[in-house]
C-alpha cells in the first residue's frame, strides 16, 4: 500500500510533533436515468493531510502531490499557520497527537474483485437493472459505484494503514403515473449486489395498487423501513453525539447523560466492525476504533469525542476514535457506525399489523436540522409512501413532509423489526468515505407530518 | 485531443488547481487553520452517446493520456444510448480570462487575517449569555485550463474570498443562533481580500450577539397565514431552492431523479407556465461583477451569459447544458456546466439566478406599506421536496411587523408553502438601490456529489397570506 509510505514520508516532513493522514480514492460511479447511462465518472486521487501542533493551535494543509517538494511545502503550510495563530492568539487548547491508543496494526475491509472497478461489470448491472424495470414497464433510475480505498496514518514514532472497498447499488423506479419505488444495497463487496433483485424490488413499489391516498398535516403512527431509519439515526448523531457541540453545550444530550431520552427499548451504539456495517479500524486521528454505547434501554450514555472536542470536555473526557480530521473537523466528531439493535418482529408487515390507520415510509428525504437541541428535524417522504389501514398496507399515499423530534419518535417507539439492514446512500462529496446505520424497520406512535410534498 | 477525436465523437480535458484556505476562531481561540491545494486533469468523452469521465491527479501527458484511456474505457462498456441527442453547437472558446480582485487573500499574511478574526470574536463575547462565537475567513483560487475536440482553448482564474461571524446562545432546551452577514459560512464573493474587510465583522459583532441572547426569550413566531417579507440570505436561499433547481434543465429532463430530484417545470412550458405574479422576473447571469456564479466560459466552453429564466412571472428559460439544451430544442446552450474541481465531471448548476428588483423602494418603504406581517432575513434550517414544490424554511430570527413598524424580534421563525402559489403571492419587490448579490456556499448535486458556490441576487420582496409558523 502506498498510503503506509506516503504517510511517513509526509510525517517526516512534518517534524517530530507533525500527524500525517493519507487517503487514497479509486472509484467508479455509472449514473443511470430513465433506462439509459448517463454519466460514468472514475477517479484516482490522493489526499494528504499534515497536521502540526504548535502552543495548542493545530495549522493543517494537505495536497495531492506526493512527491518530496511538495509534501515539504505542504508541511511548511501547516507549520507557518500554526505558529501564526501563536503570534496572534496565544496559546491554544489542542493537547497534541502524543498521547495515543492506536491501533499497531489495521484489519483490512477489503474485496479485491471491487477495487478492480470493472466498467464491464457495471455495464451489466445496469443493463440488468434496466432489462428488469422494462419488464415491469417502469423506468429504471440510480446509481452502481465501486470503490478502494487506501487510508495510512503516521507519526514521528508510530503508524498504520488499512485497504477497504466498498460497493453500492441504488435503483428508483419510476411507473408511468408518476409513482415511484426504492431500494438499494450496500457491501464491502460488489458480489453482494444484486441489480435484478433491486430492480424488482423497486418495481413492485412502484406498481402497488390502489388509488393514491392523502392524509392532512397530523400527527399519525409510523413504520419506518430501514433506510428510514439509518436516516433518523444519522440526524440524531449530528445532534446529539457529537461531542465538540456537547461540551459547547449546545448538544441535545447536554446534562442528560444517565437520563431515559428514548423508549426503552432504543439501543444504539457505534460498532466501528460490526459484520454488517462498513468498517474502519482507525479515525483520523489513527486513534482505534472500539464500539461506543450510546443509548442503552433508552438511557443516554456517552457521546463521540475526538482529540480536540475532549480536551475541551475535560473532566477525564478521552478520544472514543471519532475523529474526521486530523485535530478535530469543524463541525466536531461523528459516529460513522451506528448499529441500532433489532427488535422482536419478525418484519415491516408484522410492524404493521397493530395499525388501524397509519403511514408507511421507505425513505426520507432533503432532511436538515430544525433546532438541533431539541433534535426537531424536518425532511419528506419519498419513493415508497403507503397509507396503512386496519394492520396491513393498503395503497399509495401522496408523500408528506415530517417535522418532528427524533429523540421523540424514539421516546414514541412501540417496536422493532428483527432483521437489521445497512442503510447507506452512496453520497460522496469530496474524498470519498461510505459509511452507513445498521439498523432495523421501526414502529412508532404520535409521528408528526406539518404538510404534503411531492 | 487527436487521438480522443479517432474514437469519440467529443471530448474534452480540464487542468484544475485549487488553492483553498479557511481560517476560524471559536470561543475566542484560533480553531481552524486549513491550507488545501491539489490540482490534476478531468477527462470527459462521449462514444455512441454514453458519457465516459475518468481523473487523475497527476498533470503530465502521461497522466493526461491514461484519464483518457479509462475515460474511453468507461464509456464504451455503458449501455449504448443510440438515440442521445448532438451538442447544441457552440462557437469555440478561445483566450484568457481572470476575475478582478483588488488584494490577493493568499498573499496577505495570516497574521493580518487572524487579527480581524480575534477582533470580532472578542466583539462577540461581549454579551454575557454567549455559549459559543465563531469568526471565519475563507478563501478560493481556481485556475482552469480547457480544451476540446472542437478546438476550445481557454484558461481562467477565478479568487473569491470571504467571511463571517456567528454567536449561538443556550438556556436549558433551547439554542439560539445569530449570524453576519448570512448563516452557513457566511458571505464570500468573487474579489479579493477587500471583501472580507468591507463586511466588517468586528463591528457587527456586539449586535449579533446581542440578538442571539434576546432570541432565547424573544416570544416564538405564531402559526397562521400572514403577509412574509423576506430579504437577504432567505430570500436568496428562496429563490435558489424554489426557482434555480426547478430550472435546471437535466432535472427537467429526469436525469437527476436519482439523487436531486426531478421538477414540476415541463420542459414545454417556456412562455406558458405560470412561475408567480407578474412581478416575477428571474435571469440567469454569469456576468455579474462579484457574483460566485460569475465566469468567461462553464466548464464545456460555453461562453457566460444573462440567461432570462422568468418573464413577468412566466417561464422564460432553463439553465442547461449543450446536451440538454439541444434535448429540448433550444438552438443554444445557457452556459451552466460546472464542475467541483478536476475530479467531478461538469453538470448543469446554477449561475448568478436573480430575482431582479422592482419599485416598492427600500426596505423601510415596503415595511411601511406593508401593515401587519412578519420579517425574515438569515437562514437557519432548509428543506424542499424532490420535485421543488413544497417547501419549509425557518430562519435565525423574525421581526413582526405591526402597523407599517419593524416590532419585535420572534423566535424559531419558519414558513412553508407551495412553490408556483408562493411566487404567486409575491406583490412587491424593493427597488435596484436595495438589490444585492448573496452567496450560498454549500450547493449539493451530482453523483458522486459536488458542491458549488452560487450567487443570487436580490432586493426584498413581500409575499401575501403565506403559512408561517409551521416548525
Amino acid at each position: 500500500m502506498i498510503t503506509g509510505e506516503l504517510s511517513e514520508r509526509a510525517a517526516r516532513n512534518g517534524g517530530p510533533d507533525a500527524f500525517a493522514l493519507v487517503t487514497r480514492e479509486r472509484s467508479l460511479m455509472l449514473r443511470f436515468a430513465a433506462g439509459r447511462a448517463t454519466q460514468s465518472t472514475e477517479i484516482d486521487d490522493v489526499t494528504v493531510d499534515i497536521a502540526i501542533p504548535f502552543h495548542g493551535h493545530v495549522g493543517r494543509a494537505s495536497t495531492n502531490e506526493v512527491d518530496d517538494a511538495a509534501l515539504a511545502d505542504c508541511a511548511e503550510r501547516a507549520r507557518l499557520a500554526a505558529r501564526a495563530a501563536e503570534t496572534a492568539g496565544g496559546e491554544g487548547r489542542f493537547p497534541g497527537f502524543g498521547a495515543s491508543d492506536r491501533e499497531a496494526a489495521a484489519a483490512d475491509a477489503f474485496d479485491a474483485a471491487t477495487a478492480e472497478l470493472d466498467p464491464e461489470q457495471g455495464g451489466a448491472a445496469l443493463v440488468e437493472a434496466f432489462e428488469t424495470a422494462a419488464k415491469h414497464g417502469v423506468e429504471a433510475h440510480g446509481i452502481w459505484t465501486v470503490a478502494e480505498q487506501e487510508q495510512g496514518w503516521a507519526t514521528a514514532g508510530e503508524g498504520a494503514a488499512e485497504r477497504r472497498s466498498d460497493a453500492f447499488m441504488k435503483v428508483i423506479c419510476i411507473a408511468p403515473n408518476g409513482r415511484s419505488g426504492y431500494a438499494a444495497s450496500s457491501s464491502v463487496a460488489v458480489g453482494d449486489i444484486s441489480a435484478p433483485e433491486l430492480a424488482e424490488s423497486a418495481a413492485r413499489k412502484a406498481l402497488a395498487a390502489g388509488d393514491q391516498a392523502e392524509l392532512p398535516p397530523g400527527e399519525y403512527p409510523v413504520v419506518f423501513e430501514s433506510h428510514a431509519v439509518g436516516w433518523l439515526c444519522d440526524l440524531l448523531a449530528g445532534c446529539a453525539f457529537n461531542g465538540l457541540a456537547h461540551a459547547e453545550g449546545r448538544g441535545a444530550l447536554d446534562g442528560r447523560l444517565g437520563e431515559q431520552v428514548a423508549a426503552s427499548r432504543i439501543n444504539l451504539e457505534d460498532v466501528p466492525a460490526h459484520p454488517d456495517t462498513l468498517p474502519r479500524s482507525f479515525d483520523a486521528e489513527g486513534m482505534r476504533k472500539a464500539p461506543l454505547s450510546l443509548i442503552q434501554g433508552g438511557v443516554a450514555q456517552a457521546v463521540a469525542h475526538d482529540l480536540r472536542s475532549a480536551a475541551l470536555a475535560g473532566n477525564g473526557a478521552v478520544t472514543t476514535g471519532h475523529a474526521l480530521a486530523p485535530g478535530g473537523h469543524a463541525s466536531g466528531p461523528y459516529p460513522t457506525n451506528l448499529v441500532l439493535a433489532g427488535g422482536g418482529a419478525a418484519d415491516e408487515a408484522e410492524l404493521c399489523a397493530p395499525v388501524e390507520r397509519g403511514i408507511y415510509v421507505t425513505r426520507l428525504w432533503y432532511a436538515n436540522v430544525v433546532r438541533p437541541k431539541e433534535t426537531l428535524i424536518t425532511a419528506v417522504t419519498r419513493d415508497g409512501t403507503f397509507l396503512i389501514e386496519d394492520g396491513r398496507v393498503t395503497r399509495p399515499l401522496r408523500d408528506l413532509r415530517l417535522t418532528d423530534s427524533v429523540l421523540g419518535i424514539l421516546s414514541r417507539t412501540e417496536a422493532l423489526s428483527r432483521e437489521q439492514r445497512l442503510a447507506s446512500d452512496g453520497e460522496f462529496y469530496g474524498r470519498r468515505f461510505a459509511y452507513g446505520v445498521v439498523c432495523p424497520g421501526l414502529r412508532a406512535n404520535g409521528v408528526r407530518f406539518t404538510g404534503g410534498a411531492g | 485531443m487527436d487521438t480522443a477525436r479517432a474514437r469519440a465523437g467529443y471530448a474534452d480535458a480540464r487542468f484544475v488547481r485549487s488553492r483553498v484556505e479557511r481560517l476560524s476562531t471559536r470561543n475566542g481561540r484560533l480553531d481552524q487553520l486549513d491550507s488545501d491545494e491539489s490540482e490534476g486533469i478531468g477527462v470527459r468523452v462521449r462514444v455512441g452517446g454514453a458519457w465516459g469521465f475518468a481523473a487523475v491527479r497527476g498533470t503530465g501527458r502521461a497522466d493526461a493520456e491514461a484519464a483518457l484511456a479509462r475515460a474511453l474505457t468507461i464509456a464504451e462498456a455503458q449501455p449504448a444510448v443510440p438515440d442521445a441527442a448532438p451538442l447544441a453547437p457552440e462557437p469555440v472558446a478561445r483566450g484568457e480570462w481572470s476575475s478582478s480582485f483588488e488584494r490577493d487573500p493568499f498573499e496577505v499574511p495570516l497574521e493580518e487575517k487572524l487579527a480581524v478574526l480575534l477582533a470580532a470574536d472578542a466583539g462577540l463575547r461581549t454579551e454575557p449569555g454567549v455559549n459559543l462565537t465563531r469568526a471565519r475567513f475563507s478563501a478560493f483560487q481556481t485556475e482552469k485550463i480547457f480544451a476540446s475536440t472542437e478546438g476550445a482553448v481557454y484558461e481562467q482564474r477565478v479568487t473569491e474570498c470571504g467571511g463571517g461571524i456567528a454567536a449561538v446562545a443556550v438556556e436549558d432546551a433551547d439554542s439560539q443562533i445569530r449570524s453576519y452577514p448570512a448563516s452557513h459560512g457566511g458571505h464570500v464573493a468573487e474579489a479579493g481580500y477587500e471583501h472580507f474587510l468591507d463586511l466588517e465583522l468586528p463591528g457587527h459583532a456586539p449586535r449579533v450577539a446581542s440578538e442571539a441572547v434576546a432570541l432565547l426569550s424573544a416570544p416564538a413566531c405564531p402559526h397562521g397565514r400572514t403577509t412574509l417579507v423576506l430579504c437577504g440570505e432567505q430570500l436568496g436561499l428562496q429563490v435558489h431552492e424554489s426557482v434555480g433547481h426547478a430550472v435546471e434543465l437535466d432535472r427537467v429532463l429526469g436525469r437527476e431523479a436519482s439523487y436531486a430530484g426531478t421538477s414540476f417545470v415541463p420542459a414545454d412550458g417556456i412562455g406558458s407556465l405560470r412561475f408567480g405574479s407578474d412581478r416575477i422576473n428571474v435571469t440567469a447571469d454569469a456576468t455579474n461583477p462579484g457574483g460566485l456564479g460569475t465566469y468567461r466560459w462553464d466548464d464545456e466552453g460555453v461562453e457566460g451569459r444573462p440567461v432570462p429564466i422568468v418573464r413577468d412571472g412566466v417561464l422564460a428559460g432553463f439553465l442547461s447544458s449543450r446536451e440538454t439544451a439541444s434535448e429540448i430544442g433550444l438552438d443554444r446552450s445557457g452556459g451552466c456546466m460546472r464542475a467541483d474541481g478536476f475530479v467531478r465531471q461538469p453538470i448543469v448548476r446554477m449561475t448568478n439566478v436573480n430575482l431582479e428588483p422592482g419599485d416598492a423602494g427600500s426596505l423601510a418603504d415596503l415595511i411601511a406599506d406593508t401593515g401587519d406581517g412578519v420579517l425574515i432575513e438569515t437562514n437557519r434550517s432548509w428543506s424542499i421536496d424532490n420535485r421543488r414544490l413544497h417547501f419549509q424554511f425557518e430562519g435565525e430570527a423574525a421581526w413582526e411587523i405591526r402597523g407599517g413598524e419593524r416590532g419585535r424580534m420572534l423566535r424559531n421563525p419558519s414558513y412553508a408553502g407551495l412553490t408556483p402559489e408562493f411566487w404567486g403571492s409575491c406583490d412587491a419587490i424593493c427597488s435596484p438601490a436595495e438589490w444585492r448579490l448573496i452567496s450560498l456556499l454549500d450547493c449539493g448535486k451530482g453523483e458522486p456529489g459536488q458542491v458549488m458556490r452560487v450567487s443570487h441576487g436580490c432586493a426584498p420582496a413581500r409575499f401575501r397570506d403565506v403559512e408561517v409558523g409551521v416548525a
